[in-house]
């Protein structure tokens, strides 16, 4: 509609040219005035409205596009964000999603605008002059072919400033991560020279897009000149023999200036065609992938019972009854991570099952498979059928969901979210609740410290708040555990920066829940496992020794060795 | 620190607060270089707008002269001449459109560059506290901003301004009273403009900042995807992404809708005016007042003056967001270099002033061999090669944090280690093994005391002379994309000897590709071992006074360990050498070992006087070796 009202102008401009030289000229003007305001007026509110319309509708396509592609990224598995460097998870949910927006809004709209403009000023120009329109769009085809071909140059061109600049940047990027090496070698000026050569390639593949675009621009637009001459000579004459009135002429030239426009733009939008298209590829090849299943169907359906949910594996129904089945067993679990391949197997014929409420300790050197022993309880990998059971079920065949509800774990590593404590601390919980979030924290020793924060619970931490110290840290993610009120809790190695008074009470805290909670916790700590019912020993993925403290000292063997050391190395600390 | 603090206040403002003069007149600074260009770009802008603006003059010549005279003869002619000035026009245009881009991208080259040495150059501090992402976008978007603002915003607003100032007075030139009738819908125009432009750049600005907060949501729930999984948190991530997404997009509809409004509304003001020129204009023709070739012509030109406009509030968010990024390039430009780059501190005792010269001859020879051990001729004392007195040092902790940063490091060390000597720093986890290392090479600064490399002060030695005489290893092996051969030639220049000694021969042969496999990204395609073993031939290849060695802790497999141990041996023997040392074999090599325990030499000897000693060094020992 608003590309008919823009049309309408100029064919009132001919009306009122024309009016000029007719006998009843003013009134014919001023109707003809009337009409091209009226024309102006609906041509900018219709204008309005579609752009409104089509644009509003790529930014909701755009919101549920990434709506949808976060909701699939974040439950895909963790090989996955293993195997995939973040910056590229993060570019297709940002660049690529806004590449698809420029395509379907811009593009979409600039394409219709176009389609419609051509139809409507052929139609308007065929019916001032059909001679002087076949004229006219003689060079039509010249600028189409050109746009098409300077669009793909410039596609082409494109990509290697783009590969230019991804050279530059990765030596920048080196350059700031290697900077000890840099200065260490002397190597700046080195480093200069490299960087300036990126430079220079970067610069001629730009200077080499600007020519190409100045020479496009330039010839398109003597091309659209030349249509405006052609017109103007041929034009001029066939007023002159009086075949067409001055205010057709007029008008003509005005339709022909108003269509040179989206003939340029047709370049433009071949190229957000294009971009859009392959962002969308981008976009679908991550859609495309399989998130983690609820139930692993593949592997549970070997054991034809594993369907009903309640039954419990068959060896596991014979000799226990239903309230003596432990919390969580393992059985000749074996584990190797499929990238890699150069490890060998991480775990190796692990057997042990930990009661109901019972507390086990896992030791072992750095890289013994504590924590990939405590991450396949959540199924946080790919886990061998039969041979991880939790409260008598193959956790494969419990849904993810309620698996990872029954079983909290605490990484080494402490993850907090830049939000307010209050939000971190309840992660797990549906909604902040301050009164759960205060005895959590109470039990993690860090209610202290929250109340002493400049708003309390309320304090912003992370990247955008205040920084917590690693020992805080820690903590924080304890309560956060705590907070979410598992059956099973699992601490990997997760209080190695809070220092032993705390690190005591805290475990005080935790054992005193002991009855409602299993708990099964690996650290490098000697001295928290005197509270332990049971020790596991794990060396080289398998368990070497099991038993109490002092059964294990008496066994003189890893442990004892362990402890020793342990000893030693305390007795050095206390040294100074 | 100060400093620091600005900068991340900085990183969160979208915009510069108001055009900065002092900004610009800095910026046009970088243009004062390419006069010569700039004058031809301005040239081909004046003659292009020129031959531009005669088009419609011409057609008035045409219409009033033959059309409406009825005089076809002569009328071929001036449209030859009509077609002449638009090549012209096109000619120039190209001419301007290639030299300004060539200038804008001439400028950039030169900031990138400039930044990127003076980032090399800056304290390693620095770097500890700023994150790679945020150094990044400094030398990336930023300086592309800065290039939008030259190339495409500098110039064409000249050229906008230009074209409107040369229609204005042709056509008051031509009709000041129909002049005046197309002026009339202006004040309307810009006062319309201006308002919109407000809200817009108000949008604008929140829909950037709503995007700042998505992004950073994504980012994190990318990094902390464990943590979402291990509490089931995915559902409730959702809603909250929903949040910010719907967020972002009722800003970006908010803007989308200021845009619709926009140019739809610019162009009914200039239908508007050619109506009312139509009008006016339309009477005097009829009235014979104006010729009608004066009318069309003013029709054209109408239309060229409202186009300009029509651009107006992107070439300003343009400039905005363009010199937000100024400031924080030029906030970059500005910081100082590391002491270590600037002049030499000017000798101050008498006894570096004796050192001096003779040091300075010795040094300045390429390649001279490496003193070897206990140089007989030299007398029979051989000479001490490093030397710590009383040296203290705290790292500044990011944002001056005091929690980190009022702890000292090293707290009055002091040891020598002679020429030849290998030295070996042990000590538990923290003791301030690796911050011994750094400071030898001068990345910080020490609080108190001096240290001092063949008898003189480190911060004596001029330029990169200092670290030309070291050569370190560092602890995670940091290789450069490109061959095994190009890492090792990077060291200096004894490379074959170094792939030699090192034992890189013996190993290149499992590769396809010999020494020229390439290392891939940060060396990846390369075992840890194997990186370590071409980061020894690397520091070989300088053939350096003095070896700087932090021994990587990690495990590796038996048979890596073996040739590591070789090669070091190898490499480290008849060498002043400084060893952060975790292997055995490697220390009980060393001819003088240091303990160091919080901070403090506690201990020096050799293995057997420090184990007969029996303090913290054989309790060390029995920890780390024994079993």
């Amino acid at each position: 509609m608003s590309s008919l009202f823009g049309l309408l102008i100029p064919w009132m401009t001919r009306d009122a040219i024309d009016g000029l030289f007719a006998p009843d000229g003013s009134e014919r003007l001023a109707r003809a005035v009337s009409w091209m305001l009226l024309f102006a007026a609906l041509h900018g509110s219709f204008r309005y409205l579609s752009r409104r319309g089509l644009l509003v509708t790529a930014r909701k396509v755009e919101l549920a596009l990434r709506r949808d592609v976060f909701a699939h990224v974040i439950r895909l598995p963790l090989s996955f964000f293993r195997a995939t460097p973040t910056g590229d998870v993060m570019s297709r949910m940002t660049n690529d999603v806004s590449a698809v927006w420029l395509f379907l809004g811009p593009g979409v709209l600039t394409l219709v605008g176009t389609v419609i403009s051509y139809l409507l000023a052929l139609t308007f120009m065929l019916r001032i002059s059909p001679l002087l329109t076949m004229v006219s769009l003689v060079l039509a085809p010249a600028v189409i072919l050109l746009s098409r071909e300077y669009g793909r140059r410039f596609h082409r061109l494109y990509r290697k400033v783009q590969e230019a600049l991804a050279a530059m940047n990765a030596t920048l990027q080196e350059n700031i991560s290697g900077i000890r090496l840099v200065k260490a070698y002397g190597l700046e000026e080195k480093e200069e020279t490299r960087f300036a050569a990126n430079c220079d390639g970067y610069y001629r593949q730009n200077v080499s897009v600007s020519k190409n675009s100045a020479v496009f621009h330039g010839a398109i637009g003597f091309l659209a000149g030349s249509g405006t001459a052609l017109v103007l000579l041929l034009g001029g004459w066939l007023v002159i023999r009086g075949r067409l009135t001055l205010g057709g002429f007029v008008a003509f030239n005005a339709y022909l200036a108003m269509l040179s426009f989206p003939t340029m733009a047709l370049g433009w939008v071949i190229n957000l065609v294009q971009r859009g298209g392959s962002a969308m590829g981008r976009i679908n090849e991550f859609m495309r992938l399989p998130v983690e299943p609820s139930l692993m169907k593949a592997q549970s359906s070997q054991a034809p019972e594993a369907s009903l949910e309640d039954t419990p594996a068959p060896e596991c129904a014979k000799e226990d009854a239903k309230e003596g089945r432990p919390a969580l067993e393992f059985r000749d679990l074996s584990f190797a991570y499929g990238d890699g391949g150069r490890g060998g197997d991480v775990l190796r014929g692990i057997t042990f099952s930990v009661n109901p409420g019972e507390v086990v300790g896992l030791v072992g050197q750095t890289g013994s498979g504590k924590s990939t022993l405590l991450s396949l309880v959540l199924r946080l990998g790919p886990v061998p059928a039969g041979a991880v059971f939790l409260e008598g079920r193959d956790v494969n065949s419990i849904p993810l969901a309620e698996l990872r509800r029954s079983v909290s774990l605490v990484a080494q590593d402490p993850f907090l979210f830049s939000d307010t404590v209050l939000a971190n601390i309840c992660f797990g919980l549906p909604s902040g609740d301050a009164e759960s979030a205060r005895r959590a924290a109470g039990h993690a020793r860090i209610l202290a410290e929250i109340d002493e924060m400049p708003e309390g619970f309320r304090t912003v931490i992370g990247e955008r708040g205040i920084s917590l110290s690693g020992g805080q840290k820690q903590r924080a993610t304890i309560a956060r555990a705590l907070c979410a009120s598992p059956r099973v809790l699992l601490l990997d190695d997760a209080l190695s920066s809070v220092d032993v008074e705390t690190e005591r009470e805290i475990f005080r805290e935790i054992l005193s829940l002991r009855g409602e909670r299993t708990i099964l916790f690996s650290t490098h700590r000697l001295a928290s496992l005197s509270h332990c019912d049971r020790i596991l020993v794990l060396s080289g993925g398998a368990i070497v020794e099991e038993g109490t403290h002092d059964e294990l000292l008496s066994l003189r063997g890893t442990y004892f060795d362990l402890y020793s050391r342990q000893m030693l190395s305390m007795e050095l600390e206390e040294s100074s | 620190m100060s400093d620091g603090h600005e900068f991340y206040f900085l990183e969160d403002r979208v915009e510069a607060q108001a055009v900065d003069l002092r900004l610009l007149r800095r910026l046009l600074a970088y243009l004062r270089p390419h006069k010569a260009l700039i004058a031809l770009a301005l040239l081909g802008l004046a003659l292009g707008t020129a031959c531009q603006l005669a088009g419609p003059y011409l057609i008035k010549v045409i219409i009033d002269r033959h059309i409406t005279a009825g005089l076809f003869p002569g009328m071929p002619r001036w449209v030859a001449i009509y077609l002449l000035s638009l090549a012209g026009a096109m000619g120039f245009l190209y001419v301007q459109m290639l030299t300004v881009s060539v200038i804008g991208q001439r400028v950039i080259l030169a900031i990138r560059r400039e930044m990127f040495s003076r980032l090399e150059r800056l304290p390693v501090s620095f770097f500890d506290r700023t994150p790679t992402g945020r150094l990044m976008t400094r030398l990336t978007s930023d300086v592309e901003a800065l290039q939008e603002l030259i190339s495409s915003g500098l110039v064409s607003t000249v050229g906008d301004v230009t074209v409107l100032l040369g229609i204005a007075a042709i056509l008051l030139f031509m009709n000041p009273a129909l002049a005046l009738v197309t002026f009339a819908v202006l004040p309307v125009l810009v006062l319309f403009v201006e308002v919109l432009k407000k809200f817009i750049r108000e949008a604008n600005r929140e829909m950037r900042r709503k995007l700042a907060r998505m992004n950073a949501f994504l980012q994190e729930h990318v990094s902390g995807v464990t943590v979402v999984k291990t509490f089931v948190q995915e559902g409730k991530s959702d809603a909250r992404f929903e949040t910010l997404n719907r967020e972002y997009a009722s800003e970006s509809i908010r803007l989308t809708n200021y845009y619709s409004l926009y140019f739809p509304g610019v162009e009914l003001f200039s239908s508007v005016a050619v109506a009312l020129l139509l009008w006016r204009g339309g009477g005097q023709v009829i009235s014979g007042a104006v010729t009608f070739g004066t009318l069309v012509a003013f029709l054209e030109y109408a239309q060229k003056f409202f186009n300009p406009i029509k651009d107006m509030s992107d070439k300003y968010n343009i400039l905005q967001s363009a010199l937000a990024s100024c400031e924080r390039i030029f906030h970059i430009l500005d910081m100082e270099p590391a002491p270590e780059y600037g002049p030499a501190r000017p000798a101050e005792r008498e006894e570096s002033g004796d050192a001096g010269p003779p040091e300075a001859v010795q040094v300045s020879v390429p390649g001279t061999p490496p003193a070897p051990r206990a140089d007989s001729t030299e007398g029979d004392e051989p000479r001490p090669a490093i030397e710590f007195r009383d040296v203290w040092f705290s790292y500044d902790g990011p944002r001056g944090d005091a929690r980190h940063g009022g702890e000292p490091v090293l707290r009055g060390v002091s040891f020598t280690i002679l020429e030849g000597e290998m030295g070996a720093i042990v000590g538990a986890t923290g003791a301030g093994k690796t911050t011994i290392l750094s400071l030898l090479c001068r990345f910080y600064e020490i609080s108190r005391g001096r240290i001092l490399l063949f008898g003189r002060d480190i911060r004596e030695y001029p330029g990169d002379e200092l670290r030309r005489s070291l050569s370190l290893v560092l602890q995670d092996p940091f290789l450069f994309p490109g061959s095994i051969r190009e890492n090792v030639a990077a060291g200096g220049p004894r490379v074959e000897r170094a792939l030699s000694a090192a034992g890189v021969a013996g190993i290149a042969g499992s590769w396809e590709e010999g020494l020229d496999t390439q290392v891939g990204e940060r060396g990846g395609r390369l075992s840890v071992g194997q990186r370590q073993i071409v980061a020894f031939a690397r520091a070989l290849a300088r053939d350096p006074r003095v070896l700087l060695l932090d021994e990587a802790t990690s495990s590796v497999d038996p048979v890596t360990e073996h040739d590591i141990r070789k090669a070091l041996l190898n490499i480290l023997s008849g060498r002043t050498s400084l060893v952060v040392a975790h292997r055995l074999s490697t220390i009980l090599s060393a001819d003088r070992i240091i303990v160091l325990h919080k901070g403090k030499v506690r201990e020096t000897g050799t293995h057997a006087e420090l184990m007969e000693a029996g303090g913290i060094y054989r309790r060390l020992y029995l920890l780390q070796f024994d079993g």
